[in-house]
């Protein structure tokens, strides 16, 4: 059968973020895939050079688009790190509560993009009707729906008042009852499995091959979350399951994203329940001490690391970010390989890329 | 990991070298190591450690070196910390034993100046593929402008 090579953006109606595929089918086989990113490189590693580490925050904020917050809670711990600063814990609670709350802003998201290139639209409607009520709940909390600016270099500058916790309570009661449903779409709906089934396949073997992180190494079988793991923030002091699957495919990712997202609801309700009192930010000095910090984070798609080394100004000297979605672009030609053609989108929104990180 | 009996098998196979063992924060381990004994050094920590996961490589310009820092974890962080003279910057690659590395060493490549000596790919990764200026321009090299 003769060959055909499609190539598919960087400009697409399909895709949500400039990157390039070149598909080579063999009817509607998929028998070699070719994948190009940069488009949306911005230099934000040498940016970080020219900026002190006040408006650094800022900037690592804006790296991504939906994990925003985690940017800059792995920059701002590895800089409190280096100064040897404490951040009182009433502001640990709230840095965290944003986390949580982010991941389930990203996983509602995600589930949609992915029910919406599968063509299941009821779904689409759905999570993204209901992730407004997390993104209500961040822009009560931070005047910002995406990009809150809440982490500041020795704690967060906004407070959670009590009434605050008492709506947002309510709030995540509701959220929580909708996404008990999509776990039993997901469970239970059989045009949905036929379509995810054994599509996007990676073994747990692969996973560790390629330094695979996050939801869809543990979509595999590879236990691994820097909360329970390293933690970070207050993890160590708050109850939570790490969820794993065994059947690498798009439809055990869908499911460990979707029970994490229930897992994370029960974090907030814990971190909004515990809040301590007291203050939220640490006053930090403009100049950071020499040294060399490596923070690590569990953002929404998994492992991300900030590099942070200080020459004793009010500049870091070189910051590096690895963001999780650099490590899962390098297993798409593998998961592509042999797939029916209108897969495709199932597995490339199953890995959950995020582009904007992935280029910095 | 089995950090002592990491850092022990190491000193064992490069008994000459001085690897200078320190803390950094949060939870790493930084291990210096001349380049020609870093693949070895990394097989070392895959075969006999299962050190699989390599996190990231970090390449810094700091004037005359060029330092590149692999950061591997396990339930803690070991990172290898290797400088390479500026003029001649040049490192076996690590592909073979962790083919998650093939990235991370294209953008040390283009951003750095590195080469990677049997990479699979060295294409560009993140910059266009025309950016090939003579002379080579590296976006994360320092620049006599800049100093001064």
């Amino acid at each position: 059968m003769s060959r055909m090579t499609i190539p598919i953006g960087p400009q697409h109606p399909a895709l949500k973020e400039p990157v390039a595929f070149l598909l080579t089918v063999e009817g509607e086989r998929i028998v070699e895939s070719a994948l190009r990113i940069g488009y949306v490189h911005r230099g934000i590693e040498r940016i970080f050079q020219r900026r002190t580490y006040v408006q650094s925050v800022h900037l690592a904020e804006r790296v991504c688009g939906i994990c925003s917050h985690v940017h800059s809670t792995a920059y701002c711990q590895g800089v409190e790190a280096l100064l040897g600063l404490e951040v009182p814990p009433r502001g640990l609670y709230v840095r965290t509560l944003l986390c949580e709350l982010e991941r389930v802003h990203s996983h509602l998201l995600w589930l949609g993009v992915l029910a919406s290139n599968l063509g299941f639209e009821t779904i689409f409607m759905y999570t993204w009707r209901d992730r407004e009520i997390v993104l209500d709940i961040m822009e009560e909390l931070s005047g910002g729906r995406v990009a809150h600016a809440v982490n500041v270099i020795g704690g967060v500058r906004v407070d959670v008042a009590p009434d605050q916790v008492r709506s947002i309570l309510a709030q995540l009661d509701e959220l929580g009852r909708q996404v008990e449903a999509f776990v039993g779409v997901i469970e239970h709906e059989r045009t949905f499995q036929a379509r995810t089934r054994g599509v996007g396949y990676l073994s747990a073997d692969e996973i560790r091959r390629y330094c695979v992180v996050g939801p869809v190494a543990r979509a595999s079988g590879v236990d691994v979350d820097l909360r329970r793991d390293a933690p970070y923030a207050v993890y160590d002091r708050l109850d939570f399951r790490v969820v794993v699957a065994h059947e690498g495919d798009v439809w055990a990712r869908t499911m460990v994203r979707i029970l994490e997202t229930v897992e994370s609801l029960s974090l907030c309700r814990q971190l909004l329940v515990g809040l301590p009192d007291g203050p939220l930010v640490s006053r930090a000095p403009r100049r950071v001490p020499s040294g060399e910090v490596v923070s690590r984070c569990e953002a929404p798609r998994g492992e991300l690391l900030y590099y942070v080394r200080s020459d004793g100004s009010d500049r870091p000297a070189r910051v590096k970010v690895r963001t999780p979605t650099l490590t899962t672009l390098i297993t798409l030609p593998k998961q592509l390989q042999d797939v029916n053609t209108a897969d495709a989108f199932t597995v490339l929104s199953g890995v959950d890329l995020c582009i904007a990180c992935a280029d910095r | 990991m089995k950090l002592d009996a990491l850092l022990e098998a190491l000193q064992e196979a490069f008994p000459f070298k001085e690897l200078n063992p320190r803390p950094v924060p949060v939870g790493e381990t930084f291990i210096t190591l001349p380049p020609d004994c870093l693949h070895r050094a990394v097989g070392l920590l895959v075969e006999r450690f299962d050190l699989r996961h390599l996190s990231a490589i970090t390449g810094e310009d700091v004037g005359d070196e060029i330092v590149l820092l692999y950061h591997f974890w396990d339930n803690q962080g070991l990172t290898l910390r290797t400088a390479l003279r500026r003029a001649e910057a040049r490192i076996a690659t690590v592909t073979d034993l962790i083919p998650g590395a093939a990235l991370y060493e294209r953008e040390v490549s283009e951003m750095l100046g590195v080469t990677f000596e049997g990479h699979p790919g060295p294409q560009v990764l993140l910059l266009p593929d025309d950016w090939d200026d003579e002379p080579p321009s590296y976006p994360l090299r320092q620049r006599q402008e800049e100093d001064s």
